[in-house]
C-alpha cells in the first residue's frame, strides 16, 4: 500500500463518520401496534415527489395511513422494464395493497393480480377494458372539472372569448376536458366565444411544447380571449405563464392545484380542474382495509382546486353558479359537445 | 491490492496490469458511492449486500442480471470496435432504439412461421437497420470529413423521432384500451427464450464478444480497423482504403447495437415501445471504456453493470437507498476510467507499455 492510497482513504473515512454522525436513519422505528397490513406504491419512471401523479397518490397511501395505521413503503421505478419487478417486490413481502401509478404500468399490474390473488391492486389513471378481479383501476371523470372550469370561465370573461390550450386529442382523458369546459361555458351563456385548440403534434411532443402552449395562449388573447384554460401538461404550463404576462387576464390550469407547481402564473391562476387522486385512493385502500374492494373502474372525484389569492373575487353568484351546474352534470343536464 | 508487487508469474502480471485501471476505478467509485450512501444516512455495507442480493439473491433475480447485461454487451462491442477505429460512435443509442424498432415490427407484422424462421428474420431486420442507421454517419465522415461525434449524437434525434412516429402512427397497438404508443406484442413465434435462467439472448450475445475479439485480432480486417484507429494516415500510405475502413467499422459498430434492441425487443420486452430502450446505447459507451476496448471484456464489464442495474431495485426497496446513488457509481466510475492520471496518482502506478491503449485519435483528426 503507498502513501497516497492511506491519505485518500484516512480522508474518505473521516468524511464518513462527519457525514454518518449528522445524518439519521429515514425510516422509522417499527410501530408493535401497527396491525399486519401493509400497502406499498410502485411510481412511473420518475420520482414520488413529482408535484404530479406519483406524489398525490403518495399523499393518499400517508393519508390513509395516518387514519389506519398500517406499514406503507414505496419504490421509485428507474426503467420501464422494471415495473414487473417492483411489483415482484411487495408481492415477495406480503404486501396487503399495491398501488401503481400511471397507465404504462396497465399491463404489468394486470399481470401481477393474476398471479396473485388476495392481493389488491389499485392502478391510477389505469382504464380497465374489462374487469380483472384484484385490479381496481381508478380513472377520473375530466368532464365535470372541465364543466366547473368552464362555468368559472363564462362568468369571469368580459370580452365573451374564453380560450382553451389543449394536448393532442390522441388522448381521451383531454378531449374530455375540453367536452366540459365547452359544455360548461355553453351552459352558463349559449352566445360565447370559445377558442379551443389542441397541440397538432404526436404524444411525443404535445405534453413537453410549451413554446406551443405559449404563443397558442397568445394567439388567443390577440384574438380577444380573457379566460385561457390549459389542459396539456407542461404545454399548458407554457400558456398559462404567458396569460400571466397580460394584466387583468385569468387563467385555470389542470390535473393538480397548479397554484403550487406553477408559481409563474399566480397572476391570473384563479383555480385548476383537478381529479381528487389523493382522496380516491384514501377511499380504495379503506374499501381494501375493510375487505370490500372493487375491481373494474373505479371513477374517482373532480373538482376546481382552491381560489387562493383570487378568493375575494369569486362572488356568492358564482359559487351558487358552479353548485348550480354540479347538480346540472349529475342529472345529465349539461350538453357536451363531441370534442 | 497485494498482486501487483512484481509477480513471478509474468502472466499473471500481464493481466493484471490491462486490468488493474479499470479494477481500481471500480474500487474508488464504490468508496465514493458508500460516502453518498452515508450522507444520505443509509449504511453502505447494508446497502451493498442488498445491492448484491439483488443482483444474486435469487435464481429469477439472476436472469434479470442477464437480461439487463444482454443489451449492453452488444451496446458495448459497438462502442468499442468503434473506437478501435478510431471513431466515438456514440449514435449507438439511434442505432440500437431503430434495430429493436425493425425487430418489432417484423417480431409483430409476420404471422405463421416457425420460430426458427422468423427469429433469423427478426434479429436480420435489427442488425441491418442498425447498420444502415450507422452507414450515414460513416459516409459523412470517410467522404465529407463531418465528424462522427456530431452526426451521430444528431441521428439520435432522428431515431428517436423516427421510433416515435411509427409507434405513434402506422404501427401502433391499436387493440382495445390501450392509448399509450406503442407497437403490438411480437409474436410468439418471435420470443427468443430462456433456457433456465439463461436467456437464449445473453449466449448469442457473448458468442458475438468472442467472435468479434477474433476478428479484431486474428484477421486482416481487424489488423486495419486497429491501424487506421492507430494512425490513419500511416495506414493510408501504406495502401489500405482508409475511407472505405471507415465505414465499415462504423456499419459493423451500428449492426451490433441494432442486434442488441433486436434482442431486447425480442428476448425482453416482447414489443417495441418508447422509453423501454433509454439509455442503453450510452451506456455502452461506459462499457467499452470499462473494458478498456477488449470485446471479451466487455462481457464482465457489461455483467458488472448489469448487476447494479439489476440489483438497483432490491437496495432501494430493502436498505432504503435512492435508487440513483447506482447513476452516481456509474458516473464516478467512467470519470476515473477516463482520468486514469488519478488513478496512477493515488495507487502510485508507473505507466507500463502494454496498458496504453488510444480510445480515439482526437477531435477533428481525418
Amino acid at each position: 500500500m503507498k502513501k497516497n492510497l492511506f491519505a485518500i482513504l484516512a480522508v474518505l473515512m473521516v468524511a464518513s463518520l462527519v457525514l454518518g454522525a449528522c445524518t439519521k436513519p429515514e425510516t422509522p422505528p417499527a410501530d408493535d401496534t401497527v396491525k399486519t397490513f401493509k400497502v406499498g406504491l410502485v411510481t412511473d419512471v420518475g420520482v414520488v415527489d413529482d408535484k404530479n401523479f406519483n406524489q398525490a397518490t403518495w399523499e393518499g397511501v400517508l393519508a390513509a395511513q395516518k387514519e389506519l395505521n398500517f406499514d406503507a413503503k414505496y419504490i421509485e421505478t428507474k426503467d420501464a422494464k422494471d415495473y414487473d419487478a417492483n411489483i415482484q417486490l411487495f408481492v415477495d413481502e406480503g404486501f396487503n395493497v399495491i398501488v401503481t401509478v400511471g397507465f404504462a404500468l396497465g399491463e404489468a399490474t394486470i399481470n401481477a393480480a393474476k398471479a396473485n390473488p388476495g392481493i389488491a391492486f389499485i392502478g391510477v389513471d389505469q382504464f380497465q377494458g374489462e374487469e380483472v378481479p384484484g385490479v381496481a383501476g381508478l380513472v377520473f371523470e375530466e368532464a365535470l372539472s372541465g364543466v366547473l372550469a368552464g362555468v368559472l370561465a363564462a362568468n369571469l370573461t368580459e370580452s365573451n372569448t374564453v380560450a382553451a390550450v389543449l394536448g393532442t386529442d390522441l388522448v381521451p382523458t383531454v378531449v374530455n376536458y375540453n367536452r366540459g369546459y365547452v359544455g360548461g361555458a355553453k351552459w352558463v351563456n349559449p352566445e360565447i366565444n370559445i377558442i379551443s385548440t389542441y397541440h397538432p403534434g404526436g404524444m411525443d411532443v404535445a405534453f413537453t411544447d410549451p413554446e406551443w402552449g405559449a404563443s397558442t395562449a397568445k394567439q388567443a388573447i390577440e384574438q380577444g380571449a380573457d379566460v385561457v384554460f390549459a389542459a396539456a401538461g407542461n404545454t399548458g404550463n407554457g400558456a398559462l405563464i404567458e396569460t400571466a404576462q397580460h394584466a387583468g387576464l385569468f387563467c385555470i390550469g389542470v390535473d393538480t392545484d397548479q397554484w403550487l407547481t406553477v408559481p409563474e402564473a399566480h397572476k391570473c391562476l384563479i383555480s385548476s380542474a383537478t381529479k381528487d387522486i389523493t382522496l380516491s385512493v384514501v377511499e380504495l385502500i379503506k374499501l381494501a382495509y375493510e375487505g370490500k374492494f372493487p375491481s373494474g373502474n373505479y371513477v374517482g372525484g373532480s373538482s376546481l382546486a382552491p381560489f387562493h389569492d383570487f378568493e375575494s373575487m369569486i362572488t356568492d353568484e358564482i359559487r351558487t353558479k358552479l353548485e348550480e351546474a354540479l347538480e346540472a352534470y349529475n342529472a345529465g343536464e349539461i350538453e357536451l359537445p363531441e370534442k | 491490492m497485494e498482486e501487483h508487487t512484481p509477480s513471478q508469474n509474468n502472466w499473471l502480471k500481464k493481466v493484471w496490469f490491462s486490468v488493474r485501471i479499470p479494477f481500481l476505478a471500480i474500487v474508488l467509485a464504490l468508496l465514493v458511492g458508500a460516502i453518498a450512501l452515508l450522507a444520505s444516512g443509509a449504511n453502505p455495507l447494508e446497502a451493498y449486500w442488498q445491492l448484491f442480493k439483488g443482483a444474486f439473491g435469487s435464481l429469477r433475480n439472476f436472469q434479470r442480471v442477464l437480461e439487463k447485461a444482454t443489451p449492453l454487451i452488444f451496446a458495448g462491442l459497438a462502442v468499442a470496435l468503434g473506437f478501435k477505429a478510431g471513431l466515438f460512435n456514440i449514435g449507438a443509442q439511434g442505432q440500437l432504439l431503430l434495430g429493436a424498432l425493425m425487430a418489432g415490427f417484423v417480431g409483430f407484422s409476420l404471422k405463421g412461421l416457425p420460430p426458427y424462421i422468423h427469429i433469423p428474420l427478426a434479429l436480420l431486420a435489427g442488425l441491418l437497420t442498425g447498420a444502415l442507421f450507422a452507414a450515414i454517419p460513416g459516409l459523412l465522415r470517410a467522404y465529407s470529413g463531418a465528424h462522427e461525434v456530431i452526426s451521430t449524437i444528431m441521428l439520435n434525434y432522428v431515431a428517436i423521432n423516427l421510433s416515435d412516429y411509427f409507434s405513434e402512427g402506422p404501427w401502433k397497438d391499436t387493440s382495445p384500451g390501450n392509448i399509450v404508443s406503442r407497437l403490438p406484442a411480437i409474436e410468439p413465434s418471435a420470443e427468443i427464450p430462456n433456457i433456465g435462467p439463461v436467456p437464449v439472448g445473453f449466449i448469442v450475445a457473448v458468442l458475438t464478444a468472442l467472435l468479434i475479439w477474433f476478428v479484431i485480432n486474428r484477421t486482416v480486417f481487424g489488423f486495419e480497423i486497429n491501424s487506421v484507429g492507430l494512425n490513419p494516415h500511416a495506414s493510408k500510405y501504406a495502401g489500405m482504403r482508409t475511407k472505405l475502413l471507415i465505414v465499415a467499422a462504423m456499419v459493423v459498430s451500428g449492426a451490433l447495437a441494432g442486434v442488441g434492441g433486436a434482442v431486447e425487443t425480442m428476448g425482453v420486452v416482447g414489443r417495441f415501445q418508447p422509453g423501454f430502450n433509454t439509455g442503453l446505447g450510452f451506456d455502452g459507451i461506459t462499457v467499452a471504456l470499462l473494458a478498456r476496448n477488449n470485446p471479451v471484456a466487455v462481457i464482465l464489464s457489461a455483467l458488472f453493470l448489469g448487476a447494479m442495474k439489476g440489483g438497483a431495485n432490491t437496495m432501494q426497496f430493502y436498505a432504503n437507498v435512492p435508487n440513483e446513488i447506482i447513476d452516481i457509481i456509474q458516473g464516478t466510475m467512467l470519470l476515473f476510467v477516463t482520468a486514469e492520471m488519478v488513478i496512477r496518482w493515488v495507487f502510485k502506478l508507473r505507466k507500463q507499455r502494454e496498458t496504453e491503449i488510444t480510445v480515439t485519435t482526437g477531435w477533428g483528426q481525418r
